[in-house]
């Protein structure tokens, strides 16, 4: 690590003011400041030395950033700094949005979701073994080539994976896309926006160097949750190659709203470990929308979630994963 | 305690409240809050055996929450309560989970063991009566090269039995 | 010619009936031990004496080491995997601020073979300011074609590794590797066993049952990194070392420096782990010692985890293609393996003994050889050679027993000439329920359950130069000591049960001194020997204080020496238990405030099989059998192993505790081998992608399956424990036993390691390649 001052503002405007995006940081090697929220991200990166800032800027002294909250129309706002063991463990998330719940609680590992808030989840860097080897100066980090695309890339994308193979690793981010969540952002202004998380990341075709939209001197505040609709069903699977503890090989979120008639409305399938932004599989959704959900409407989901995949030399075997993971998922969230 | 307002790069004063005493330390903010119990305060019990978050060798407690030292700032940890695996034992009473693990041969070259004792002993602190299950999700991070993992289960099983 | 006595031994297997064996043995040994079930603390369940230390973090392992003055050092490490050195300028860095000593260890010119081959080294006041000097270094490296992956390598336009004359020459014992063999291209070999003549033995089979199996290359991954704390003085050299042999490494080090052995002292006290990894000085020891002399400070020589993972050795991999010839009944007619493994830049990736010694077979032939690669050098890892070995083989074997319509283990009692294996399976078979097998593949549904069987062989080593004292102070306290370290298995613990045993005391009441060259020279920890070696010695020496304190304690009791015994903290006489006095009573008639007895090792009473400079093989072999039952979800392709019934013998169990721990461990090891551990080379840098612990996976407890195991007492009459090891059986059966039942579960068979989801659903043809 590199020495860094460090800085504990008391509000989020003080933070955006000071600070610069780490992408930006990871490929110029300037010495603007950074964010750390939990900091198990952003410490690997240091210790790397893959970023050298001048200063860390500690989220943490912010108050009221960690806080998880209901309106009165019932939908869920939670905190950029809450932890994920926290959000994992809220009884709002357990009772409303349980795939969340699931996807949580199966990241990382307990003392890292003790720290690890959710606002860092879905900014953390890509764990591209190239990306996170000082040795290789890839594109994502402004090199000359994509070391993964013909080299090892049996943990990467099938999906829009020409330029840059990486899978966006946020399992969280996987739930959320599918609850269509929104994120709230803040500038050193004060000026806030919203927009959905969905839109909020970025893939290799618009930015080969950044994950999402974030702009310098802006601070993630909140995850915004719209309550669900009655009837809705919703699932969190994930396969590793260990029992737990290990990213996953592939992860899939179904959210499902389910008429009266027993005839899905809305349908939300999204797949994590699959593409360099969570990849909403739009055709699975259209599969099953307008239909009885059971056996047969997840197996015709679950081979439309798969078209359209380019997989890479080492990781066709995901086809076939991903393909049993939503069809599960789906009659998961029917159970 | 209050956090300065801006401190560093170089060696800054922090205060670190370990296993019930305020230690004044001069350090840098890169200093993680592994390297100053083991480097400054001279606590070794803390392991490092990754550094990267992945094998949970260097567990403590901040505010009696489990999280991993390796990947926490020392200036982070500044305000709270840090318990480490010298700081468990009350005086010549070993922590029930300590007894047990003795007991149950929950260890062997003892790399992992203060981290899988701390983990252990902090499940039993919020949840007395926990199953196998329970056991396996708190040790799910926990790494340990000679295999102990069946007899770390048992050994806080068997401590959960004699908690009051 | 020593005097001897003969003695009649309880022998045989003590599960399935004891009978007895007559032995010379010398003199001077204690009296026969009967079976466990007659002794106190032999063959109980006794928690390790320093458990509190390691529950509590006290225990001091050499990361925790702190002298002081101490130095920091660092490596500058080749950062490609082949190249030529073109400029190494060390000036700025020794100019640089707290820069104590900077050294070179290659010069330019020379040719650099793996990336983080190292060289150069620094020692500075602070790790920060290690790193500053490791920059300061002004190196230049051209780049080399290289080639880090072995079936490349093999190619006859690969690049080449080595030309003939550097080449590693080999080592005269054999292992790991034998010297004279012919090196072509990158391949190195054939190392080749032959008996009979394997083509007459195909021609009479019945059948012949043909394969080929991949096995990856695994890392140790110790947690405690390979560390040494170095602090050379004008009186002598003291080296604090995380390490398996620590007489041996004194060895070493007198030698390279030119010291004498007396000023020499190698200590290790907690130690994270070896598995293999940590058995000689190696380069980092070496360093550290050359950087403390310069700087004349204690020097700190921790690696850290990346380094840990490229350059702290490996288990090779390897490529075996395997003939198996049998008749109808089962007998094996032929049997003939050819493998290729690969230990990076080093020798020794063949496949063991195993083949060599398991089964009864006439015809046989082994061709072995060592592919260069351009990648860290390989070395021991619990089982060499047997473990990869039996991944192979006992697949073979499956195989052919399905192929002849013999159940695995029917086939196994046919081929099978060890007593011990025999009631292992019996007894495996029952506690797994190895009668619900079914066919393979016959579970409906997708989620398939299966149930395999395989077997394990290890020599039964014995360190014959081994050392150790007790002593008996005047206040009734005893030592045991050794220069022997306990690597996790509680070896201390085991030597005061022995030392307790003889006294009559309870574990607790022995002080154990081990782990430090000061002490008489206790064994290696590597080979599973250490038990089989220091403990009969320590027998015999505390029998010796025993008979010196019986002398001052039978005047007291006016009994004649021979009439005494120990027992329960008391010396007494035998016929009349009532005329006793307290061990500290005793005691307190020394006339001096200390006695002592030093023994050594002795031959194993029947001899020996084979004999080396230090150390000797045991006449019979270690065996072991496991089952495994997995389940295997064939539309995710992930595997879970949900049991494993171990069955192991060691002739005579001190601490079943103890050793069902490193049973447990040795599965688990066997486990993660099997299901996830693989270096990922990257083919076009040349580098491993996952040298950390986050991409390169070791087993958790989630992936940890229900593990039964039981130790057999086996009792040979070969020495005064009769005690022998069991890390290293204890890892080789289970990665095929898991294979064996991934088959039975699937119908598929998988010939390559790991067995992770890729290759399970490309194994069932679901994922549109082969
Ligand atoms: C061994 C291991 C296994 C893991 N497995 C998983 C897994 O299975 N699934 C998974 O999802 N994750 C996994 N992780 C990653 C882990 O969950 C993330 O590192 C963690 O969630 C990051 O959160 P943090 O709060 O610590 O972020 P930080 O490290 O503090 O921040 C991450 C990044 O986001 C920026 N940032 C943080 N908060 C804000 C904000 N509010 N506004 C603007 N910028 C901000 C920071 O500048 C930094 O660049 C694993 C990590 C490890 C070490
Ligand atoms: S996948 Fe992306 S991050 Fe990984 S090597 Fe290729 S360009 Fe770099």
């Amino acid at each position: 690590m590199n020495r860094f001052a460090y800085a504990s503002p008391a509000t989020v405007t003080e933070a955006a003011a000071a600070t610069g995006l780490v992408a930006e940081a990871m490929v110029t090697f300037d010495e603007s400041a950074v964010l750390k929220a939990g900091g198990i991200d952003l410490l690997d990166l240091l210790k790397l030395e893959l970023l050298t800032p001048s200063v860390v800027v500690n989220l943490r002294a912010i108050k009221g950033l960690d806080a998880i909250t209901q309106d009165a129309a019932g939908n869920v706002a939670i905190g950029a700094m809450a932890t994920l063991s926290q959000v994992a463990e809220h009884p709002l998330v357990r009772g409303s949005y349980p795939a969340l719940a699931t996807a949580i609680a199966g990241a990382a590992g307990p003392q890292l979701r003790n720290v690890a808030t959710l606002g860092g989840n879905l900014l953390q860097r890509p764990h591209c073994w190239y990306l996170r080897s000082p040795a290789h100066h890839c594109l994502r980090k402004g090199g000359g080539h994509c070391f993964a695309i013909h080299g090892e890339n049996q943990y990467h994308a099938i999906f829009d994976n020409h330029a840059c193979a990486i899978v966006h690793p946020s399992t969280a981010a996987t739930a959320l896309v599918a609850l269509n969540a929104e994120v709230e952002l803040h500038d050193a202004e004060g000026a806030t926006r919203r927009l959905p998380l969905e839109d909020f990341f970025v893939g290799p075709d618009d930015d080969i160097q950044r994950e999402n939209a974030l702009r310098p001197r802006e601070v993630l505040t909140a995850i915004h949750l719209r309550k669900p609709a009655s009837g809705t069903r919703m699932a969190h699977l994930r396969q590793g190659e260990k029992a737990g503890f290990d990213w996953p090989l592939a992860d899939v979120a179904v959210v499902l709203a389910i008429g009266p008639d027993g005839v899905c409305r809305e349908a939300s399938v999204v797949l994590g470990a699959a593409a360099p932004v969570p990849h909403r599989a739009r055709a699975a959704e259209q599969a099953l929308q307008g239909r009885h959900p059971g056996e047969a409407a997840a197996g015709d989901a679950a081979r439309a979630a798969l078209r359209g995949a380019t997989p890479l030399s080492l990781n066709a075997y995901k086809l076939a994963l991903f393909e049993t993971l939503v069809r599960r998922a789906i009659l998961a969230a029917l159970a | 305690m209050t956090r300065p307002e801006m401190a560093g790069p170089g060696k800054t004063a922090i205060t670190l409240a370990v296993n019930g005493t305020s230690r004044q330390l001069e350090l840098e903010p890169r200093t993680t809050l592994a390297e100053a119990l083991r480097n400054t305060l001279g606590l070794t019990g803390t392991k490092i055996a990754c550094n990267r978050g992945a094998c949970s060798a260097c567990t403590v407690w901040l505010n009696g929450q489990p999280v991993l030292s390796c990947m926490t700032l020392a200036i982070d940890a500044a305000g709270q309560e840090i318990t480490t695996i010298e700081g468990l034992a009350h005086g010549e009473a070993l922590h029930p989970v300590q007894d047990a693990f003795i007991e149950h041969d929950a260890m062997q070259c003892g790399f992992c063991t203060p981290g899988m004792v701390m983990s252990c002993a902090a499940l039993l602190e919020r949840n007395p009566h926990p199953d196998a299950e329970a056991v396996r999700d708190a040790i799910a991070g926990h790494y340990c090269r000679c295999g102990t993992y069946p007899h770390v289960v048992a050994a806080t099983l068997a401590a959960a039995e004699r908690k009051p | 010619m020593t005097a001897t006595r003969t003695e009649i031994f309880s022998a045989g297997i003590v599960e399935a009936g004891l009978g007895t064996v007559t032995r010379e043995i010398p003199a001077g040994e204690p009296p026969p031990w009967p079976p466990n079930a007659e002794l106190t603390w032999i063959g109980k369940d006794v928690p390790r004496l320093n458990g509190r230390d390691k529950v509590t973090g006290a225990t001091r392992y050499t990361v925790d080491v702190r002298l002081p003055g101490m130095l920091h050092a660092r490596f500058l490490r080749c950062p490609l995997p082949s190249a030529e050195l073109r400029k190494l300028d060390t000036a700025a860095a020794t100019a640089l601020d707290g820069a104590r000593a900077v050294i070179a260890l290659a010069r330019p010119g020379d040719r650099l073979r793996y990336a983080g081959q190292p060289v150069a080294a620094v020692a500075a006041l602070s790790p920060g300011v290690a790193a500053e000097a490791l920059a300061a270094i002004d190196a230049e490296f051209r780049p080399l074609p290289f080639v880090v992956d072995m079936d490349e390598a093999r190619a006859p336009d690969a690049p080449l590794v080595y030309d003939e004359a550097s080449a590693p020459k080999g080592n005269p014992s054999g292992f790991p590797a034998a010297p004279g063999l012919p090196v072509v291209g990158n391949v190195r070999g054939p190392a080749v066993v032959r008996r009979g003549d394997p083509a007459q033995g195909f021609a009479a089979a019945d059948i012949v049952v043909e394969g080929e199996y991949r096995t990856q290359v695994q890392t140790h991954s110790c947690l405690e990194p390979h560390a040494i704390v170095a602090d050379w003085r004008a009186d002598g050299l003291t080296v604090y070392m995380s390490t398996q042999f620590t007489s041996g490494v004194r060895q070493e080090l007198a030698a390279l420096f030119g010291l004498p052995l007396n000023r020499v002292r190698v200590v290790v006290d907690g130690m994270g782990g070896g598995f293999g990894s940590k058995s000689q000085l190696g380069v980092y020891g070496r360093t550290a010692v050359e950087l403390s002399r310069l700087a004349g400070l204690p020097v700190r020589l921790a690696l850290d985890r990346h380094e840990e993972q490229i350059d702290a050795g490996n288990r090779p991999g390897t490529f075996q293609r395997m003939r198996l010839g049998a008749k109808r009944d089962g007998t094996l007619t032929a049997l003939a393996i050819e493998s290729h493994g690969t230990a990076g830049v080093a020798l020794g990736a063949g496949i063991g003994f195993f083949a060599e010694r398991i089964y009864t077979c006439p015809n046989f032939e082994t061709l072995q050889h060592d592919v260069f690669v351009n990648a860290g050098p390989g070395c021991a890892m619990r089982g060499p050679g047997n473990t990869p070995g039996a991944y192979g083989l006992e697949q073979a074997i499956d195989t052919l027993s399905e192929r002849l319509g013999l159940d695995p283990l029917a086939l196994r009692d046919r081929i099978d000439p060890s007593k011990a294996r025999r009631e292992e399976r019996r007894i495996g078979a029952e506690r797994i329920g190895w009668s619900r097998r079914h066919k393979p593949g016959a579970d409906p549904g997708a989620v398939k359950r299966g149930m395999g069987v395989a077997q394990s062989l290890w020599m039964s080593n014995v360190q014959t130069n081994v050392a150790c004292e007790v002593r008996v102070l005047r206040d009734g306290s005893v030592e045991a000591l050794s220069s022997v370290q306990d690597i996790g298995t509680g070896i201390g613990t085991v030597m005061a049960q022995v030392v307790a045993e003889v006294l009559g005391l309870r574990p607790g009441d022995i002080t154990v001194r081990i782990g430090d060259t000061e002490f008489p020279p206790g064994g290696p920890s590597y080979g599973s020997r250490t038990t089989a070696s220091i403990t009969p010695p320590l027998r015999t020496a505390a029998t010796r204080v025993l008979a010196e304190l019986g002398r001052e304690a039978a005047r007291m009791l006016n009994a004649a020496p021979e009439e005494l015994e120990a027992r329960e903290g008391r010396i007494r006489v035998k016929s009349d238990p009532g005329r006793s006095l307290a061990f500290r009573d005793a005691a307190a008639l020394l006339r001096t405030d200390r006695i002592s007895a030093v023994e050594s090792r002795a031959d194993d009473y029947p001899g020996f099989r084979r004999r080396m400079p230090d150390a000797a093989m045991a006449h019979e072999d270690l065996g072991g059998v496991q089952f495994a039952e997995v389940a295997v979800d064939t539309e995710t392709g992930a595997i879970r192993v949900e049991r494993v019934v171990a069955v192991h013998d060691c002739g005579r169990p001190i601490n079943r505790l103890l050793l069902e721990s490193q049973v447990q461990g040795g599965v688990l090891m066997g486990v993660s081998y099997a299901l996830l551990e693989r270096r990922v080379m990257d083919r076009r840098t040349g580098l491993m992608v996952n040298a950390d612990l986050e991409h390169y996976k070791l087993a958790g407890v989630h992936d940890t399956p229900e593990i039964e195991v039981v130790i057999l007492e086996n009792l040979q009459g070969n020495s005064a424990t009769d005690a022998y090891g069991i890390a290293e059986p204890a890892n080789i059966a289970t990665a095929p036993a898991i294979a064996n039942a991934v088959y039975n579960a699937i119908g598929v068979r998988l010939t390559s390691l790991p067995m992770t989801p890729d290759v399970v659903l490309a194994a069932l043809g679901k994922t549109g390649r082969s």
